[in-house]
């Protein structure tokens, strides 16, 4: 009896002791585990914050440095700008003084001769009108005008910087060939010859 | 030993075995609490890391578009002065090719 109820209370503190051990051997692997998991999350939170801050930095540089960039291009641009707009007053001037060169009687022949060819008209009204530019200096052009055209001379240069404006008798075709709108027509042109010639390219 | 004996033994020998198990259990509990503890120091502690990192890293950044920013100012600088040269040296010449191009067009 003696025997038998001691080897059952061995038995009862061995179950225990066994069921102790199982909860003390299941608690440490599942803290295993929950290390574990916590160093992975740790370092996917990590690399997720490293690579959002990498393209939040490559936004940052680019903000930085496509405002600059802009800025700079503007100042080429500008700077560029102002001195081909120097030049074109260079040029102006020149062709607003043409009348003291001696490129004058002949270019004056030519705008007229261009003119009368492009109303092409029998009876062409011509107005002409250059700084300091008189009656007499613009000898040269009856040589060139048609026998039933008439020729105004204006006193003042026409569009300021001085030419050649021609119609047909009615008035219905102008051609107008002042310095100023041949500036504008040959605008394109004149950009990229004084781009050129300065610039390069 | 009286029967009464054997039962009151057992009936020790069962409460034993209680404080056994609950023992293990609290000790378990315990284990498992401090390790979620240290779990999240882990966590917070990478996190941090990883904060400062990118506190870095746009620092770096920063740093380096203002240097390639001051480089960008440098270059435009030669190159306006560059501009200023080319004007001074070829305006007559320019002048005098635009003149031609309106003149004989």
């Amino acid at each position: 009896m003696s025997e038998s109820l001691e080897k059952l209370q061995n038995r009862i503190l061995s179950d225990a002791k066994h069921k102790s051990d199982e909860t003390v051997k299941d608690a440490q692997a599942k803290s295993q585990q929950i290390l574990e998991d916590a160093k992975q999350r740790a370092q996917r939170e990590s690399q997720e914050i490293i690579a959002k801050a990498n393209v939040e930095a490559e936004s940052i540089r680019r903000s930085i440095l496509s405002s600059k960039v802009r800025v700079n291009r503007l100042r080429i641009l500008d700077e560029k700008n102002r001195i081909v707009q120097d030049i074109i007053h260079g040029v102006e001037d020149r062709l607003s003084s043409i009348s003291k060169s001696e490129q004058f009687e002949e270019t004056a022949q030519r705008l007229v001769t261009e003119a009368v060819k492009a109303v092409d008209s029998d009876h062409p009204v011509v107005r002409i009108g250059f700084r300091d530019v008189s009656k007499r200096n613009l000898d040269g052009i009856s040589r060139v005008f048609p026998k039933g055209g008439k020729l105004v001379i204006d006193e003042k240069p026409i569009d300021g910087l001085g030419g050649v404006v021609a119609t047909d008798h009615e008035g219905k075709v102008v051609f107008n060939n002042t310095f100023k709108s041949r500036l504008e027509r040959l605008d394109n042109q004149l950009l990229t010859l004084i781009s050129s010639t300065v610039f390069g390219g | 030993m009286s029967g009464i004996d054997a039962v009151k033994k057992i009936v020790e020998t069962e409460a034993q075995a209680r404080r056994i198990v609950d023992e293990a259990s609290a000790k378990a509990q315990q284990m498992i609490s401090e390790t979620r503890e240290q779990a999240e120091r882990i966590r917070q502690e990478a996190i941090a890391r990883a904060q400062q990192r990118r506190e870095e890293i746009l620092r770096e950044a920063k740093e380096k578009a203002e240097a390639e920013a001051r480089q960008s100012d440098k270059e435009t600088e030669q190159i306006l002065d560059t501009y200023g040269k080319l004007s001074e040296e070829r305006k007559a010449a320019a002048v005098s090719k635009a003149v031609e191009l309106i003149l004989n067009a």
